[in-house]
């Protein structure tokens, strides 16, 4: 019986050497670059998730580009981001010195763009792993990577080819069947996935008689859509063998230990950081005090129905 | 940048002007505040999610005091201000960058509507500068108008929409009568939009004016990127760390959006 002194163990291993010290990460979009955000006790976090990073240089979407519905919010923010080069020349250095990892989020219009990407941060020590933002569209054909299993599983294993970064496969919700590009991202060569990005959707400003967002439609993230990607977790922590990174809408180490017990390795807050940007601490200690309250020793016990990788283990 | 989160006390409710509140809160970061930064507002309406953003309408150093002046457009607004003196307040910041002070010669404030409310610590310390100071006020209708005691030692000028008080018109219009070496402006974009045309017109350099801006916001830190205002040039300023005050020259006013927050 370990005494009420005993941390419980919160580390976490995503494949590959992604071993990280709590499994409480923050959710590209959400911190930047690790550099902007106010006050925040870094030893919290397992990982800093970045911003979406493409090759070249992007300025973004016009204004508007975010707008609050129901315990929720959208974003059309447009991959404003600086470049792989100046991620990797300017920030890269900086995380290298830092004691909590980076995982870079990677974004693109073709597979060569995530390739290139891929291709510059292998090899850096300030990266961790790397992201795969798969709800870009494709220029070739339009369609979304992460919409089609076959395209998902074609960009993964050009990305695996050109790393030996750990790599995660950041899942669309806007398909038909998740666990579907799931399987197909493992079979790909994913170390992990993690799910869900957010839900498209649309919001109108009636006074002024116009969507609330330059681009109409947008992402749907926050507490309204927590039910619908422990859904989305639950089905893939069943189905695949790989770990799961539960996101979407956590707010409390309650909505993350939901994620945890559905199933998910490891968790990324999101749009709480922009209200609470202390919210990765207190997630994490509810973890360890829940954990000490009830038992647990390790974070791998908690699922409430063995995944195949608890089986495994 | 020292950003604090922390909890401020509510002291004290008023109605400074019609369908207006203001709020005086004490807190920590009082004396640090420069005039024309915000705060991200913490509000507990129901099924709302986001902080808030406000700027600060005046801060007091020796008392350890911030006033913020509002009206309710949305949920968020409502349910702050139904805060009361003994209310606890959930506050991030003071955020971004305030306006540049520095200068000699008359100083002109301009402000549409609700933009005013930034405006009694920017007079205060301009005057406190000894520097000579027009305030122009514009309101739909006289009871809308802060004050002029609000604005010790500045020439208040007034504008209303319909001619209940002051010129019957825009507060723009009030712009021909001032000879500014500086202008410091807030208020909806389409009146900083007729103020940027009518400097053009007053041969009044468009890097004299300030503008503190007004767009949705997420988080108030940089990291969202939600509040891109179009950067002259191409791309986009950020209001939260590049602003809310920026000089009108850094903005390209034929992309501005006229955007609204609830």
């Amino acid at each position: 019986m370990p005494s009420m002194a005993d941390r419980p163990d919160l580390s976490v291993d995503l494949g590959r050497g992604l071993r990280l010290r709590t499994p409480v990460l923050v959710a590209s979009g959400t911190f930047g670059y690790g550099f902007d955000a106010p006050s925040v006790d870094r030893s919290a976090l397992g990982a800093i998730v970045t911003k979406g990073t493409t090759p070249l240089a992007r300025e973004g979407n016009a204004p508007t580009r975010i707008a609050e519905t129901p315990s929720g919010m959208l974003n059309a923010i447009g991959l404003q981001n600086p470049g792989v080069e100046h991620v990797a020349g300017e920030y890269e250095p900086t995380w290298a010195t830092w004691d909590v990892r980076v995982i870079v989020n990677v974004a693109g219009d073709s597979i060569d763009d995530y390739v290139t990407v891929a291709r510059r941060l292998n090899g850096l020590a300030g990266v961790a792993g790397l992201e795969l933002n798969i709800s870009c569209p494709n220029v070739a054909n339009g369609l979304q990577f992460g919409v089609e299993p076959g395209l998902a599983a074609d960009l993964t294993r050009a990305v695996r080819r050109a790393t030996e970064l750990p790599l995660i496969v950041k899942l669309t919700p806007n398909v038909t069947d998740i666990v579907a590009v799931g399987k197909a991202v493992e079979a790909a060569g994913a170390d992990a996935v993690s799910a869900i990005n957010t839900y498209v959707g649309v919001a109108i400003d009636v006074r002024r008689r116009r969507p609330m967002l330059s681009r109409i439609s947008g992402g749907l993230s926050g507490p309204a859509i927590k039910p619908l990607a422990l859904q989305a977790v639950w089905q893939l922590a069943a189905e695949l063998t790989i770990p799961v990174i539960g996101i979407g809408g956590i707010r409390t180490a309650s909505d993350a230990l939901e994620f945890l017990l559905a199933g998910a390795a490891a968790v990324q807050l999101g749009t709480v950081n922009y209200v609470r940007p202390q919210a990765a601490r207190e997630v994490c200690d509810g973890i360890a005090d829940y954990m000490r309250i009830h038992g647990f020793q390790a974070l791998r016990a908690l699922p409430l129905r063995p995944s195949r990788e608890v089986a495994r283990v | 940048m020292t950003v604090v989160i922390d909890t401020a006390v509510v002291l004290d409710r008023t109605t400074p002007m019609a369908g207006a509140v203001e709020l005086v809160v004490s807190h920590q970061s009082a004396a640090a505040i420069e005039p024309g930064q915000f705060f991200q507002i913490g509000v507990g309406a129901a099924h709302t999610l986001l902080r808030r953003p406000y700027s600060a309408a005046w801060s007091s150093r020796s008392s350890g005091r911030v006033g913020f002046i509002f009206n309710v457009v949305g949920a968020g607004s409502a349910w702050l201000a139904n805060r009361h003196a003994g209310h606890e307040l959930d506050l991030l910041g003071p955020l971004g960058r305030g306006f540049d002070l520095e200068g000699d010669g008359p100083a002109v404030c301009i402000a549409g509507g609700l933009g005013v409310a930034v405006f009694p610590g920017v007079v205060e310390a301009l005057v406190a500068r000894g520097r000579p100071v027009a305030m122009l006020l514009g309101a739909r209708t006289a009871a809308q108008l802060l004050p002029e005691e609000r604005f010790a030692g500045a020439e208040v000028l007034v504008a209303t929409d319909d001619g209940s008080a002051g010129h019957h018109g825009s507060v723009v219009d009030l712009m021909a009568a001032t000879t500014p070496s500086n202008v410091f402006a807030c208020g909806p974009t389409p009146m900083l939009q007729a103020l940027v045309d009518e400097a053009r017109r007053l041969e009044i350099p468009l890097s004299s004016i300030q503008v503190a801006l007004e767009t949705p916001m997420g988080c108030g830190v940089g990291t969202c990127l939600g509040c891109a205002a179009p950067r002259r040039g191409g791309g986009y300023l950020l209001t939260c760390q590049d602003g809310p005050c920026v000089r009108a020259e850094r903005l390209d006013w034929s992309r501005m959006t006229d955007a609204f927050h609830g």
